[in-house]
């Protein structure tokens, strides 16, 4: 009978697995030991493991620092004749073991999914350039946009290449992430992942100034076009944990929502904490684009003036109010 | 040569003896007027100490004062805050009582009790004539009361409540003095200065109508009163700009603008033509009211600006431009300092404008608000830029301070109605 055993970290993931096929397996720090961990608060000889009548029996050979086997209800020191069951973790010293056998039920067969072709049309090297290609020339279209002086070429290359380089710090600080964790750090698919939706991102933005180009103040379609970007960063955030690191899909959606919420709702209250107790100044969208992006049509000065006069109604009474 | 000496001996003679003359009258005038003059002070009640200062004079027998609306600003917005005093020549110092103000002219009555009668300031019933030797008396920084000669130069055209053009230097701390001629009558109140011996008096005409008001009836409340005199004049005033000319200007190269045909809006231009290397050309058109109606040190109302800008690109595309163009407008703010306790904060309106005419197609934008302590007048600010022309833009704003919603929205709809492409 076969004993599986895997030395795990504190968080459950995967060191070393060895598979034994002997009766007697000894657990401890000195080289005679058929697993040596090299942790400080393990004894030399610091447990056993027997086969006994089809049981394997752990035991304790008098440890400084004891064994103890994780339950549900939290750690239980070992007995000095403990019966293993499959899938237990037992900790000596600031190690843990994990310890199964062949039968071991595994999850069922993940099938790839629509997101791993995806992922991989993105990190395609063809399509990752041509995804950064774009992305340098809409930072480098908005720097010519925004500069009130005529700018040559090289004076727009420069911001462009190094807003390029500031947005790739993202994935690449998400795949460093995921390398420290032990996991496939897949630099190229981050990268890909992540400048396509930094393009659409800049897309979403066009298009949200459209709207608000197009629509009249309270107006609820600006507030929906903005949702797209909140839905984009969630997608940004989800996909980067998908490559980047195995967790349950429960998980993940919670991580991106939290990174999502962190991003708009710090945005929002960075913006609230600024907003001073009384401002002078009138707040409105002076959003304005060339004429062949305008395709709402216009109203009557008559309804202008209409709308405006509720306007007067309205702060009179919060006038009279305070 | 001996006759040269002589005439420039009678000549020198002459002129020193009519300074002297005139120091001679002013010295009587203020001794004779002295015992009616008065520094009137708010007097901080907490703290005990005099937070503001200016001048006044008595006009009647049974101690009217009348000084400037400013010097007792903080007294009529916040009575429980302050106390009026007065000292005299004698350096006596007395309780005085707010009885009237006039809030567009500053003015202000005050009353001291008196046991006896008093002597008093007459006040003129006739307006100098140009040239005129006036005295202007008042207590410049708390130095004491000083006598200041200077000639009478008509009304200052540009303004839209009368205002005394005065050639002689009126310091802060005169204001709420009174300013007479040589028969001692009481022709105008010491109110601003401009620097360089240029100062503005209030004539007295508007102290006769506000004294004679007062006699008729005093008002219910100070605040009610200001509200009522800031209404009226705003509808004057209103009635006047709407029913006036409106004269349709070129600006740049295609735009028309209305300009307002009033002596008291005044207009000024600017154009960056002499700049080679601007990617848009520009030119400007700023008409304003010279007009700022004091209500408190951090609150003014009764102003106008109107401001007309084209702009064309010169070697730039139609997103530079309408981005460079969207940079020009999204900055506007009120043209008139108020703060929390005055205003509401603004609100806003946005939608896309095509007037009747047809001629041109706006983003429109239109904010408002408020007055805290005066119902029914606002502020309003009005900004439209066109969204029409690739590579041609209009933007057209104005904002005005102190205005009742009737007004603000005729005068909107005007506005918007004359402001085309050519």
């Amino acid at each position: 009978m076969e004993l599986i055993i895997e030395e795990i970290s504190r968080n459950q993931k995967l060191l070393h697995r060895h598979k034994f096929n002997k009766p007697i397996i000894h657990v401890g720090r000195d080289y005679h030991n058929d697993i040596i961990i090299s942790d400080p608060h393990i004894c030399p000889s610091h447990i056993s493991i027997n086969l006994v009548n089809g049981d394997w029996l752990l035991t304790d050979n008098y440890s400084v620092n004891g064994t103890f086997i994780e339950t549900d209800n939290g750690k239980e020191q070992a007995d000095s004749q403990h019966i293993i069951r499959d899938g237990d973790i037992i900790s000596l010293g600031k190690s843990q073991l994990r310890l199964l056998f062949t039968d071991h039920h595994v999850a069922p067969t993940q099938a790839f999914n629509p997101f791993d072709s995806f992922i991989d049309l993105m990190r395609h090297p063809v399509t990752l350039s041509l995804s950064i290609s774009l992305f340098s020339i809409l930072a480098g279209m908005i720097f010519y946009l925004n500069s009130p002086i005529d700018l040559n070429f090289s004076q727009l290359f420069v911001p462009a290449i190094s807003m390029t380089f500031g947005f790739a710090l993202w994935p690449a600080s998400v795949a460093l992430v995921s390398h420290l964790q032990k996991h496939d750090p897949r630099i190229m698919a981050q990268l890909g992942i992540s400048f396509v939706l930094f393009n659409l991102m800049w897309l979403s933005n066009i298009l949200e100034s459209i709207v608000a180009f197009n629509s009249v103040s309270h107006s609820i379609y600006p507030l929906l076009v903005m949702l797209l970007s909140v839905v984009l960063a969630f997608c940004l955030f989800w996909l980067n944990g998908y490559i980047g690191f195995h967790m349950t899909a429960r998980r993940r959606i919670v991580m991106a929502v939290s990174i999502t919420t962190l991003l708009f709702g710090g945005d929002y209250l960075v913006n609230y904490s600024k907003k001073p107790e009384f401002n002078p100044r009138p707040q409105y969208n002076a959003t304005l684009m060339m004429p062949t992006l305008l395709v709402a049509s216009s109203v009557s000065v008559d309804k202008f003036i209409d709308d405006a006069s509720k306007l007067f109604d309205k702060t009179a009474k919060e006038a009279v109010k305070q | 040569m001996t006759r040269f000496f002589t005439l420039a001996f009678t000549l020198v003679f002459i002129l020193f003896t009519g300074a002297s003359y005139a120091q001679e009258q002013a010295e009587q005038l203020f001794n004779q007027l002295k015992p009616s003059l008065y520094q009137i002070r708010l007097i901080d009640k907490a703290s005990g100490e005099k937070s503001s200062i200016g001048s006044g004079f008595q006009i009647s027998t049974d101690g009217i004062i009348a000084t400037n609306y400013h010097v007792i600003s903080s007294f009529a917005l916040h009575p429980e805050k302050y106390r009026i005093e007065y000292l005299n020549n004698q350096g006596d110092k007395g309780k005085l009582t707010l009885q009237s103000v006039d809030v567009i002219n500053d003015l202000a009555l005050v009353r001291r009790d008196v046991k006896q009668n008093m002597p008093f300031f007459q006040l003129s019933t006739a307006a100098p004539h140009k040239g005129e030797k006036l005295f202007s008396l008042g207590n410049p920084h708390d130095l004491g009361m000083i006598v200041v000669p200077g000639t009478y130069n008509g009304l200052k055209k540009e303004s839209f409540n009368e205002r005394i053009h005065f050639t002689g230097s009126i310091n802060s701390g005169m204001s709420g003095g009174p300013v007479i001629n040589k028969q001692a009558e009481v022709v105008g109140v010491n109110v601003a200065t401009s620097g360089n011996s240029i100062g503005f008096l209030v004539p007295h005409d508007k102290l006769v109508n506000l004294y004679n008001t007062f006699l008729q009836a005093s008002p219910k409340t100070i605040k009610q009163q200001m509200a009522e005199q800031l209404t009226a004049n705003q509808s004057k005033l209103m009635t006047k700009i709407l029913t006036s000319h409106w004269q349709a200007k070129t600006l740049g190269n295609n735009a028309l603008i209305p300009i307002i045909n009033v002596p008291f809006i005044r207009c000024w231009g600017n154009s960056n033509a002499d700049k080679t290397d601007a990617l848009i050309l520009s030119a400007v058109a700023n008409c304003s009211l010279d007009e700022n109606t004091y209500i408190s040190s951090h609150f003014f109302t009764g102003s106008m600006e109107i401001e007309f800008r084209t702009m064309s690109a010169k070697d730039i595309g139609t997103t530079k431009f309408y981005h460079l163009y969207q940079q020009q407008i999204t900055r506007a703010g009120s043209g008139n300092r108020a703060g929390k306790e005055d205003v509401t904060e603004y609100q806003c309106r946005h939608d896309l404008v095509r007037p009747n005419n047809k001629a041109i197609n706006n983003k429109s934008i239109f904010c408002t608000r408020a007055y805290k302590k005066f119902p029914g007048l606002f502020d309003v600010l009005y900004l439209s830029a066109s969204i029409d022309k690739d590579k041609q833009a209009l933007v057209s704003h104005f904002t005005i301070a102190g205005i009742n919603k009737e007004n603000a929205l005729s005068f909107t709809r005007k506005f918007m109605e004359a402001v085309r492409w050519n």
